[in-house]
């Protein structure tokens, strides 16, 4: 037996309103995403509009023209690596002096087995 | 004697009715699949138990003022928080405060695909109002593809709050299930060779690009669909929080403490709303249906819209379209099945980290939607 027999399509209960909402709300979406592209697409080199035009005054035109470009992952990520390796491999500085530390363990009555109070179990 | 047996009238012995079991085994099946598969577990156990909570039967319309939809019971106090909106704006602002845009400022082009993995929720839109369901219903119902369970509440709170509770428990469920829904889609939409394809890293991020993204993003966004403010304001503020570096102490309130006393209100207020009487219906089958389908065409519609940007992209900048997928928002489990999918193509092939760009833009995306919905049908 069909569970879904009782599901009934009604094709007259759309109207071209709907269709109209359907359409332009999914171009707002599209529109407002868009915008967001665009925006941060150009905000790298907005950032960089300064210092570009510091170079090029400083008469570096080359350094201006990739000023503000992107560092790919992957050299930050080489970078990273090498500066953790660099201080994986630094050891602290020793002083060589050399200390005798006492071995013994000074006697106490709360550490002794003869007071322990295991001794004197029950069974 | 007389006493006793009002007693007993008044227990659950003497109330229940097979939808009480029904929903009673609903419930424990939510929480056994979260504990035991730990699908979505910080969500499923509180809408689990506050369907066991819901479902409890007593005898209603004694003015015991004990159930969720009762003037007056501590459950319809918590309960206006879902059905005056309060709620989900908070859980966006903790969102916010968790979330690291980076990945999607490093490659923005990937923000569309935020924008095309919509396209379930205006395709189920059309298909609730063919089953009969009003406008706002279907409304509330499509946003259910937007894969967002915040969302899918705000708008339904606001177009149709009597089918919270199956909207709800549909969005979540479907969130869950997202691992089993999308894999077959993603696969049959590519080929072998697309699923292989392996995308540049992404570029660095300054911290002044992190700042200025919540700040027009929320005005970009906010001019175009104002509907989506109480939502994108949170998100945005709470990545401000989060990003300023100033903030330190409201961005950790906001991603732990606040998240987390809002989510357990929210998990069971939503779960105690679907009483036998009011969520066993017709329509809320329907509504399981529909939501299906929505999650479906979204996850279609992200697949298919890279394959589309692809034809205009050439060499290392093409994009893989499993990732396209991942454009239905389900932070962060979408983006896991993007990657695995990957993986399943090229073992070498890690897709996660350009997946979370499409996954953040479809918060973004699916929050428009509802504002766009809600400016057309309030």
């Amino acid at each position: 037996m069909n569970l879904f027999l009782w599901i009934q399509l009604n094709p007259d209960a759309l109207k071209a309103d709907h269709l109209m909402l359907a359409v332009i709300g999914y171009s707002v979406v599209f529109l407002a995403l868009l915008l967001l592209y665009i925006f941060f697409r150009q905000l790298p080199k907005l950032l960089a509009f300064n210092l570009r035009r510091k170079l090029r005054k400083e008469g570096e035109p080359e350094k201006a023209a990739t000023a503000g470009s992107a560092v790919p992952g992957e050299v930050n990520a080489a970078i990273a690596t090498a500066i953790f390796l660099y201080l994986n491999e630094l050891h602290d500085h020793e002083t060589a002096v050399l200390t005798i530390t006492k071995a013994a363990k000074s006697y106490s009555p709360w550490n002794s087995k003869i007071y322990n109070v295991t001794h004197f179990r029950r069974f | 004697m007389e006493g006793i047996l009002r007693f007993l009238s008044y227990s659950g012995f003497a109330n229940v009715t097979a939808g009480h079991i029904i929903m009673i085994l609903i419930g424990l099946g939510f929480i056994y699949l979260a504990i035991r598969y730990e699908y979505e577990p910080l969500l499923l156990v509180p809408i689990g138990f506050g369907i066991l909570i819901g479902n409890t039967p007593f005898m209603e319309h004694a003015g015991l003022q004990l159930g969720i939809y009762e003037e007056g019971s501590v459950l319809n106090y918590l309960y206006q928080g879902v059905l005056k909106g309060i709620y989900p704006p908070l859980i966006f602002l903790g969102i916010g405060a968790m979330t690291d845009f980076s990945t999607l400022i490093s490659n923005p082009k990937l923000i569309l695909l935020g924008a095309a993995a919509q396209l379930g929720i205006f395709t189920t839109y059309i298909g609730a109002l063919l089953l009969g369901f009003t406008n706002p219903e279907s409304a509330s119902i499509g946003i259910i593809g937007g894969a967002d369970g915040p969302t899918a509440i705000f708008l339904a709170s606001r177009l149709a709050p009597h089918l919270i509770g199956s909207i709800a428990v549909a969005a979540y469920s479907y969130m869950a299930l997202v691992p089993i829904i999308q894999p077959p889609i993603m696969r049959l939409l590519t080929t072998e060779k697309e699923r292989r394809i392996k995308m540049k890293p992404p570029r660095s991020v300054t911290k002044q690009e992190k700042v200025l993204f919540p700040i027009f993003g929320l005005l970009l966004t906010g001019f175009i669909a104002p509907g989506s403010l109480p939502l994108l304001g949170m998100l945005f503020f709470g990545n401000l929080l989060k990003e300023s570096l100033v903030t330190k102490r409201l961005a950790d309130t906001a991603k732990n403490a606040l998240i987390d006393i809002v989510t357990i209100i929210l998990g069971i207020t939503v779960g105690a709303s679907t009483q036998a009487t009011t969520f066993l219906t017709q329509q809320s089958m329907l509504i399981f249906v529909l939501g299906a389908l929505s999650f479906m065409f979204s996850t279609a519609g992200g697949v298919l819209f890279a394959k589309f940007m692809n034809i205009f992209l050439s060499g290392e900048n093409k994009i893989n379209p499993l990732i396209g997928a991942a454009g239905v928002s389900a932070v962060p489990d979408s983006a896991r099945v993007a990657q695995s999918e990957g993986l399943k193509a090229d073992p070498s092939n890690h897709l996660l980290m350009h997946a979370m760009a499409p996954n953040v833009a479809g918060v973004i995306g699916s929050a428009v939607a509802a504002g766009i919905m809600m400016s057309f049908l309030l």
